[in-house]
This record gives structure tokens, sequence and C-alpha cells, in this order.
């Protein structure tokens, strides 16, 4: 009944014209030193301002519904422009001590907050705002990857009110030694943060990123992020969102893989009240290959949605994925994973799994799997379950002597923390395996040598 | 166990089973496929879905039937998985330490320390030939079948059971295997302890010598006798002792 009402307001809405329409329109389209992009913002601006933002009649958003913001959406996306002025490195912000080896990138409110230090030869990371001339086209080039047929009205949104964007970009054949940690952070309260991320991962080259999602309470993130990876290159890309339990992120991602190019990419979702996270990759190139692994934790009342998908355009390309979560309490999770597998993809070879513990009967998974495949000659499976803990492993447990509630504990965050295997910075595991640890109760049973003993 | 009755899903499996096990004895117990040898174990390690209708089970003069699991398991009843599981990401020293101070705390010891712990598992490890690498691993994750019987009795050892009921431990096991197992148990035997080794062949019993050797047929032992019992039973199969009306 709820959700009828509010579907009606937002219809209602669209004739009166909304308060964020009013201020997107009257956005000046001069950020210092993104004129050239100008052109762009406005044509993305012009669609989005038909388009509005997505609804729930969509087949995507049948499950996620941002009816129930409205109003945050309005209030937020109505407040004056922040003066997005990049800040010298804040004494009071030290490196966190468990983010583990590598180069720290603060981008705060969308903008980079700080030059990063301690770059390694190879490896540029600039704001839009301030990028060597020589790198614009690089930039242009992932832009350019949005422009598609049919326009993605979140990216549209993210592009047309862009404060400043981030390129990552390494040169061909290099190989940074660290990893480069991307804290994304909304600092302002009650405005729209809109990080947008470029990453290039040039020919033969090596890059291991995390992204991770902060905030404050009552954060509102709208994140794109566009990825290419050119020919024989590798990235890891581990994606961490620890938003306040007041938090909502909309998060676009979408990867490119060239020729022989591979990556890695392990999605853990802990926090947020809504957390919405699209993530395409396209296997452009022949023999391309992408391991994709997920984890949520929709307990509280938190509504987690990851919708993936894997598309195989050309011959050869593999790839593998594996998301797990967990719905307690009044949580809801959503997965849809879908694998397409064009004309052109010939002996290619698709995996998906999907698995999810139901915890309790207030909560709710609602998850589906989907191939599409046009092309003879691929081998591809899927398979998804929800279901309660293993009865045999709860005995197997009980019968060691066990106490039934901890053998529960003990499964419930073995399955999550499984998930978390594909993480190859040991720190960043151990913070998020602690921290899921805390929220499912219990002491901590890492299988990590000496954890144990 | 007298006239012990239990049914799965409103079949009768056990049909009034009498055993009496007195502690430093070995039984082993004998019998066709469908006979109910693995009832019998489950029934008496406390796992759902067995019904027991009539007879009683007592175990050191407390009701075992009456006992969750993790209770029968910390006062000294330790089953063999026939098929151990496999549990990811829970690893077997974490599953080991747990037991262990269950069974500890359920006796008034306190908690066993980490050094403590790690030279009694080493020690065990070493008796059981398992490299110690596997205790950081996943309970049973990977293992191939010998591997998983060798962490049964792996475990066993470490928990020092009183009565330690081993269920088909020894099938899956080439003859290496199989003597490290048998020299696993032997080591253990004591006059508190007893033990109840389920199995099919009689191979088992070539290392481990029983004191008393069961046919169960038809859900109830329907013959005992001592050591040479198993060797008539390799030389002239079940049939012999199951009765007509069973068979």
């Amino acid at each position: 009944m709820t959700r009828t009402t509010v579907q009606q307001s937002v219809k209602g809405e669209k004739s009166v014209r909304p308060p964020w329409r009013v201020a997107a329109e009257q956005t000046r389209l001069d950020t210092p030193g993104l004129a050239w992009l100008a052109g762009r913002q406005a044509a993305a601006r012009a669609r989005m301002m038909q388009s509005g933002l997505p609804e729930p009649g969509e087949e995507d958003w049948r499950y996620t519904s941002l009816a129930g913001y409205t109003q945050r959406w309005n209030e937020y996306l109505s407040a004056p422009a922040q003066a997005v002025v990049p800040k010298a490195p804040d004494p009071s912000r030290p490196r966190p001590p468990d983010a583990g080896p590598g180069i720290t990138v603060n981008i705060v409110d969308g903008v980079l907050r700080s030059p990063p230090i301690g770059i390694a030869p190879g490896l540029t990371i600039q704001s839009l705002r301030q990028l060597t001339p020589g790198l614009r086209a690089r930039a242009e080039s992932l832009l350019q990857k949005a422009d598609k047929t049919t326009p993605d009205k979140l990216v549209d949104l993210n592009t047309a009110l862009l404060g400043d964007a981030i390129l990552i970009a390494t040169d061909p054949g290099s190989c940074p030694p660290e990893p480069i940690h991307v804290r994304l952070q909304s600092e302002t309260a009650r405005a729209l943060g809109q990080p947008r991320l470029l990453i290039d991962v040039a020919a033969n080259s090596r890059l291991t990123v995390i992204l991770e999602h902060t905030g404050v309470r009552g954060a509102l993130v709208n994140a794109v992020n566009q990825i290419c990876l050119g020919r024989g290159s590798q990235l890891n890309l581990m994606r961490v969102q620890t938003l306040p339990d007041d938090g909502m992120l909309l998060e676009t991602t979408e990867l490119e893989l060239g020729e022989s190019a591979s990556v890695t990419v392990t999605s853990v979702d802990l926090g947020g009240q809504l957390c919405r996270q699209a993530l395409t990759v396209l296997l452009a190139g022949t023999g391309a290959d992408a391991t994709v692994n997920g984890v949520f934790l929709a307990d509280g009342q938190r509504h987690i949605d990851n919708h993936t998908r894997l598309v195989h355009q050309a011959p050869a390309t593999t790839s593998r994925e594996f998301f797990r979560g967990i719905a307690d309490g009044h949580g809801r999770g959503v997965f849809n994973g879908k694998i397409v597998v064009l004309p052109g993809a010939a002996g290619s070879n698709a995996n998906l799994t999907n698995r999810n513990l139901l915890l309790c009967p207030t909560a709710e998974i609602d998850t589906k799997p989907e191939l599409e495949i046009y092309v003879d000659d691929v081998r591809c499976s899927h398979g998804a379950t929800t279901g309660q803990l293993d009865a045999n492993a709860l005995f197997y447990l009980r019968s060691r002597g066990l106490d039934p509630a901890v053998a529960r504990q003990v499964l419930t965050s073995a399955f999550l923390r499984e998930g978390l295997s594909g993480i190859a910075i040991p720190e960043l595991r151990l913070r998020l395996e602690t921290q899921l640890q805390a929220r499912l109760g219990g002491e901590p049973v890492a299988t990590q040598p000496g954890a144990a003993a | 166990m007298t006239g012990l009755r239990v049914a799965v899903g409103g079949k009768e499996i056990l049909t009034g089973l009498d055993l009496c096990v007195r502690a430093g004895e070995v039984h082993a117990i004998m019998g066709p496929n469908g006979s109910g040898k693995s009832t019998l174990a489950h029934v008496l390690a406390g796992r759902d879905g067995y019904e027991v209708t009539a007879g009683s089970a007592l175990y050191r003069g407390q009701d075992l039937l009456a006992m969750p699991p993790e209770e029968r398991a910390r006062a000294g009843v330790f089953l063999g998985f026939q098929y151990p599981i496999e549990i990811p990401g829970v690893s077997n020293a974490y599953l080991l330490r747990s037991a262990l101070n269950a069974r500890r705390s359920a006796r008034g010891d306190g908690q066993i320390d980490a050094v403590g712990f790690l030279r009694l598992v080493k020690e065990k490890a070493r008796l059981m030939q398992m490299d110690e690498s596997f205790l950081q691993r996943g309970v049973n994750e990977g293992f191939s079948g010998g591997e998983k019987k060798r962490n049964e009795v792996f475990q066993m050892a470490v928990l020092e059971p009183l009565l330690a009921i081993l269920d088909e431990t020894d099938s899956g096991l080439d003859i290496d295997a199989l003597k490290v197992v048998a020299n696993g148990v032997n080591s253990l035997r004591h006059a508190e302890r007893a033990f109840v080794l389920i199995t099919h062949y009689q191979r088992l019993l070539d290392y481990i010598r029983p004191d008393y050797v069961h046919v169960l047929a038809g859900g109830r032992i329907v013959r005992t006798g001592d050591r040479t019992l198993a060797l008539d039973l390799e030389a002239g199969g079940y049939d012999q002792f199951v009765p007509a009306a069973i068979a």
C-alpha cells in the first residue's frame, strides 16, 4: 500500500516540475577546468530533463524503488552548489592504519582532495579539472563510452552535474607495485555526491585498485566508474561499501576489456540504507577474462541490490561470477545476474552462481540469474539458491560440542567470509572480516594462518 | 541400549536393539547394507529426523536420548562420520579448539591456552601423519575421502572421548591410510574409553582387535561373538546369520 501511494506522488510531481529539475536547469556548466566538457554535460542534462530518475515501472528497478526518497533527492539536488575547490592535504586526516600498503587517493564530495603522494612511475592520478593535455584524449575516450543509444539515466545525471572527475591511468607495460586505495567520501551533509572515476589500464600493464565508499549520515551518492582495460592488461578491483545506516548509494560501473585482458572484481556491501550497484563487464577483445565475486549483508532495514551484466562480445572470452548474500531482520537483498553471449563470441565460457542465506522470515531475497545466448559453441551455466543454513553442517558442529547458536553464527560468517577470499590485501580482508564478525556476533573464526591458534 | 526401536520417516529401521558397551571395550558392529548400522550411529549422536518409538539408551547412568547433540559431545560421546562434512570458511583449528573447550568446560576444566592447544594438535597430527598446514584450512575443505576419515580420527584423538562411535571410518581407505587410522584408534585404547566400530568389512578388524563382534540385521543384533565371528562373516557372507523372516 505504501509503495503505491509513493509511486503516485512521484508521478504527480512530474507534472509540477520537481524542485530538483529546476535546480538542475539552473546549474551553470562552467566549472573551472571543465569547459571542454560543457557540450557533453549540456547534452546529458537535456536527456536527463526528459527522462528523470529511474522509476519503479522499469524492469531493472522492479525490486528497488527510489520513490521513498523523493524528498531527499529534491532537497539534496536543490542545494546550492558547493565550492568544489581541491584542498591542501589535511594533516588531521592521516592514512588509516588499517589501509594496508599503497597509495591513498581521497575523493571528497566528488573532488580530488589532495594530490596523491608517492605515485609510482608509469602511473597517473589526476583531476579532470587539471588534466595534462596529453591525457585528455584518454579521458575523453573513456567518457565517450557512456554515449549510447539507450542512455543511462544515472550516468546522465552524473555527467550533467559533474563537479570533477578523476582519471587513473597506467603507461603501457607498467606495473605499479602497490595498490591504489581510492576513498570516496561524502563530507558535506545534505548534498548529492557525484563522484566520477575513470580508470584506464593501458596495454600489458597491471593495476590493483580498492574503491571504498564511506560517507556522512544521510549521504546520497550517485557514483559512476568507467574502466577500460587495454590488450593483455590486468586489473584487480576491490569495491567496498560501508556507508552509514541511512546512506544511499547508486553506483554504475562499466568495464571494457580488450584482447586477453583480465579483471577480477570483488564487491562488498556492508552498509547503507539503500545501495544499488549496476556493474557491466564488456568482454570486447578475444580471450578477455573476468572474475566477479560479490558479498552483501542486508540486515536491519538495509536494501542492497546488485545488478550485474557480463557481456561476451568477442570469441573465446571467459567469465565466472559468484555472488553471495545474507538477508536478516527486515533487510532485503536483490541480485540480478545477466550473462549475454553475442553472435561474435563463439567458444566462450561463462559461469554464474548466486547463493543466499535467509536468516529470518521477515527478510527477503529476490534473485534472478539470466542467460541470453545468441551463438552455438559456448558453455554457460548458472544457478541461484536461497535457503537456510546447511542442516548437515549444523549437526556436524553440534556433534563436536558447539552450541547451536554458536554453530549457526559460525556457519553464517563463514559463508560470507568465503566471498572475501579474493581480497588479496590482508589488512583490508582482516578489517572486513572483523566488521562482518561484529555485525553477525561472535568471535573471529578466520581461516588465516595464526588467527585461530 | 535396551529394546531400541527407531523409525525414519515412519519406517522402522531399528527393531528392538539390545547392546551393552562397557568402558575399555571395543565392539564391532557388522551388517549388510540397510541393516540399520548408520541409523544406530546417528541416533546415538542425536541427529534430527530419527524417531525413537521404544526402548532406551543409557550413557553413564544418564538418558542419552534426552540430551541434545552438543551435550552428548561434551559428555564424551564422539561420532566419526561416515561422510564428514566440508565447511569452507571455518578452520579445522577453530573447530577443534571450540570442541575441546566445550568438552573441557563440561568437565569443569578451564579453557586451553594457545600454547597448550598447539602442542596437543601437533602431537596428534603427527600420530595421524597429517601435515599441520591442514589446521588452517577449512574443515574438510578439499580433503580427499581418505583425508576426511583421517581427520575424523584426528579429531577424536584430540577430544579424547569416553565413547567413540566410528561409522564406516574404514570405507574408502587404501591400505596405508587404513593402517594409520587403525593405529590412531589403537593408541587411544584405554580402560576408561569404549569404541563402537561400525563396519562393512572384516578388513579393519585385522588391525583393530575387537573384544566383541555383533551382526546387525533387520534392525537388531542377531549374533554376537568374538573376533572369529568376523572371519566367519568374511568367509560365508551375511546370509548365514540373517533370519529367513528378515531376509
